[in-house]
């Protein structure tokens, strides 16, 4: 208890729909009617409670992920953490220096140049203006501007000036460090950078609180994770478990039952009913681990006969690059089907691709007619868990061998040192799986 | 348990300290930006309000006659229009500085005092400015022998001035931020109001002492013994009038503490209210 540097003690927040008074008479109105001791207005039904009796706390060092959908309260904790709002209710505890990166580059301003503004966010953010002066050349560095830092920044492009926003508050060296949905701008260079630079923040000692959507980036930095849902907690763990209540919450709804679907899909010849991914149990599940076999399972409802039907599920990164599609043609498989509900089950015997979140859809072809009876949006998740083994689209399965032939004497030396090995030549295959 | 509460708060003074100091910093350097004549305009501007009520007052009608000192008319308007210019664009500086720093207020916490204080800072560095520009007019009429300079030693009670000034300015600054940020009509009704002000204040034509009900309603206005304080201490060699400069102090005193610990009480609403 006395370890934790963040305490969120049954934390409640609660806004007002709608404005606060809509002119100067309404207040007026207000203001009497409460001296007058007149009733009050029933102002349960126009409140709306972002937060609702939260509690967590966060010990030093660690590093807290939230998720959660939108609207599920997120900016509005990490606002109460960093002070910005106060609760209605609860109490919210920070020990040390706070920097709160919220929005890239608030308080940037476009007229002054790179240098002035690191010092105007740097003072923002709280750092000492002697800090800043010895930090400047690493900050600069970091954000990778050198060549710019005397342009005003609103000529930045919104990559620069994001690059610029983090950078300055990932030197300010705060005890506690709030950072909001911020690291979706910039490259995947810059991105990567950004993760390295937290880690290396995280094990100087800093607490790290860390709202994201990227559930892929968020595993790879949390060690605890809470997943927030109408501004309750639904769950708090492990990331890995984090992303699958998550997920549940967010898109379960929508891979079991495509409403949409359901709802049009009397003017459709096909509808998508059911869209599932099984473990090797056949059990449902939302997330997959890569290298195991999967099956992905489709059900589509015929309101006629199709003689030859063709299949496509296509896959698709978050980001929206296409990573595979499977197409039943191709493996010439034509169905006939008809009038009723079908299901088309792709049974993968190890899945091949890198941990992250993944998108799929579903095509289906009349191969006669030629015409596509089914085009769904990409809104059923694939996520994958690879343990943090892969980056990148795959995780293939590998092994790896070292070996070393001595070719003159400081080499053998070498070897010897490194490998402790008295004939100077090793062999090492480590199996990955 | 004391020193560590201590040594916070003075951790926090020195942080809000530099806040301030950069906050100001960004306010007058923007103010400039991409202007030809950039930091000039501090000394040029109060410099043309004073030509223009120089002709007005003494060329278009003359008001000469209603002066109760002997000083050139220009004289008597720049003394007046550096104080006033100062109080004014402080506060209009202040009515804006939290709804013009909207993304500041919801993104970041800091004391919200800053933004009001730092419009005030601001505009004091221009108030420099124009202190500097006033010897320079002074050595022209000095030099002309219109008029003869005397360094009265009244001239070290000026900083008492400003600091009742600047107490002033600070109380109804931080009342009108706060105020504009719940309801916007603020700032209008105040655009209107301050032009007023600048009529019953001592600026450019001395304010009636008749007796009338409009002179007494007007020496409830505690800008009229500051702005006639510069004159008497710099000029006239004579410390300000007791009575209505201590209704000044006082009441500037009490304005910045009311509206200081207004300010505070609500400045928790701001984020969710802005």
């Amino acid at each position: 208890m006395s370890d934790s540097v963040i305490e969120f003690n049954g934390v409640s927040k609660r806004f007002r729909l709608g404005a606060t008074h809509d002119s100067l008479r309404d207040l007026a109105a207000a203001a009497l009617g409460s001296i007058f001791g007149g009733k009050k207005r029933n102002s349960a039904d126009e409140n709306f409670w972002a937060i609702k009796d939260v509690d967590f706390c966060v010990r030093r060092g660690e590093v807290l992920g939230i998720i959660g959908p939108n609207g599920a309260g997120k900016s509005t904790a990490l606002k109460l953490l960093a002070g910005i709002l106060r609760p209605d209710g609860g109490v919210v505890r920070v020990t040390g220096r706070l920097a709160a990166l919220i929005e890239v580059g608030a308080g940037f301003h476009g007229d002054l140049t790179g240098r002035e503004n690191i010092f105007l966010n740097g003072t923002i953010l709280g750092m000492k203006r002697r800090e800043i002066a010895s930090k400047l050349d690493a900050i600069v560095e970091f954000a990778g501007l050198e060549k710019f830092l005397d342009m005003p920044v609103k000529r930045y492009s919104s990559g620069m000036y994001a690059r610029l926003g983090f950078s300055i508050a990932a030197h300010v060296e705060p005890d506690v460090l709030l950072i909001d949905e911020v690291l979706s701008v910039g490259d995947a260079v810059f991105r990567l950078r950004c993760i390295e630079r937290m880690k290396e923040l995280v094990q100087s000692g800093t607490t790290l609180v860390f709202v994201t959507h990227d559930l892929d980036q968020m595993q790879k930095v949390c060690t605890r994770t809470i997943v927030l849902d109408h501004g309750e907690i639904a769950f708090e763990g492990s990331p890995a478990d984090a992303v699958d209540r998550y997920l549940s919450a967010v898109s379960g709804a929508s891979s079991t039952r495509p409403t949409d679907d359901l709802v049009a899909c009397d003017q459709r010849l096909v509808s998508l009913t059911d869209f599932s991914l099984r473990d090797e149990a056949d059990e449902r599940t939302l997330s997959v681990d890569a290298g195991k076999p999967t099956t992905i399972e489709a059900t589509l409802e015929l309101k006629c006969r199709i003689e030859r039907l063709v299949v496509e599920v296509n896959v698709r990164r978050a980001l929206g690059e296409s990573v595979v599609s499977l197409n039943s043609g191709r493996s010439d498989r034509f169905y006939c089907a008809g009038p009723g509900s079908h299901r088309i089950a792709i049974h993968l015997p190890s899945l091949p691709l890198a941990g992250g979140q993944y998108f799929c859809n579903v095509r289906v072809w009349d191969a006669d007619q030629g015409t596509t009876v089914l085009d769904t949006p990409y809104r059923y998740p694939l996520v994958v868990n690879d343990g943090g083994r892969a980056t990148g689209m795959f995780c293939l399965e590998h092994e790896w061998s070292f070996c070393s032939e001595p070719q003159d004497k400081l080499a053998s030396e070498t070897v010897v040192e490194v490998t402790s090995s008295p004939t100077g030549e090793t062999h090492e295959s480590l199996p990955v799986r | 348990m004391t020193t560590l509460s201590t040594s916070i708060r003075l951790a926090d003074l020195s942080r809000f300290q530099q806040l301030l100091w950069s906050l100001t910093w960004r306010d007058v350097r923007i103010r400039y930006k991409q202007s030809a004549l950039g930091i000039g305009w501090a000394i040029l501007l109060p410099v043309s309000m004073m030509l223009v009520f120089t002709f007005v007052f003494t060329r278009a009608l003359d008001a000469t006659s209603l002066l109760p000192t002997t000083m050139p008319y220009a004289l008597y308007a720049y003394l007046g229009l550096v104080p006033w210019t100062f109080f004014g664009a402080s506060l209009s500086g202040c009515v804006n500085s939290l709804v013009a720093n909207r993304n500041l207020v919801t993104k970041v916490y800091f004391p919200r005092e800053v933004f009001p204080l730092s419009s005030i800072g601001a505009a004091f560095v221009d108030f420099l400015i124009a202190l500097g520009v006033l010897c320079a007019l002074m050595a022209y009429f000095h030099v002309r022998g219109e008029w003869h300079f005397i360094a009265h030693p009244t001239l070290l009670f000026l900083p008492v001035v400003v600091g009742v000034q600047v107490m002033l300015t600070i109380g109804i600054g931080m009342m009108l931020a706060m105020a504009n940020l719940f309801y916007r009509d603020v700032r209008q009704v105040f655009g209107v109001l301050i032009q007023l002000l600048m009529f019953v204040s001592a600026v450019v034509v001395p304010v009636p002492t008749d007796g009338s009900t409009l002179a007494k309603l007007i020496s409830l206005n505690p800008l009229v013994p500051i702005i006639s304080a510069y004159r008497d201490c710099v000029v006239e060699g004579h410390l300000p009038e007791g009575a209505p400069f201590v209704y000044s102090a006082i009441l500037a005193f009490v304005l910045m503490t009311g509206g200081w610990i207004c300010f505070r009480k609500a400045s928790y609403r701001f984020a969710e209210c802005i």
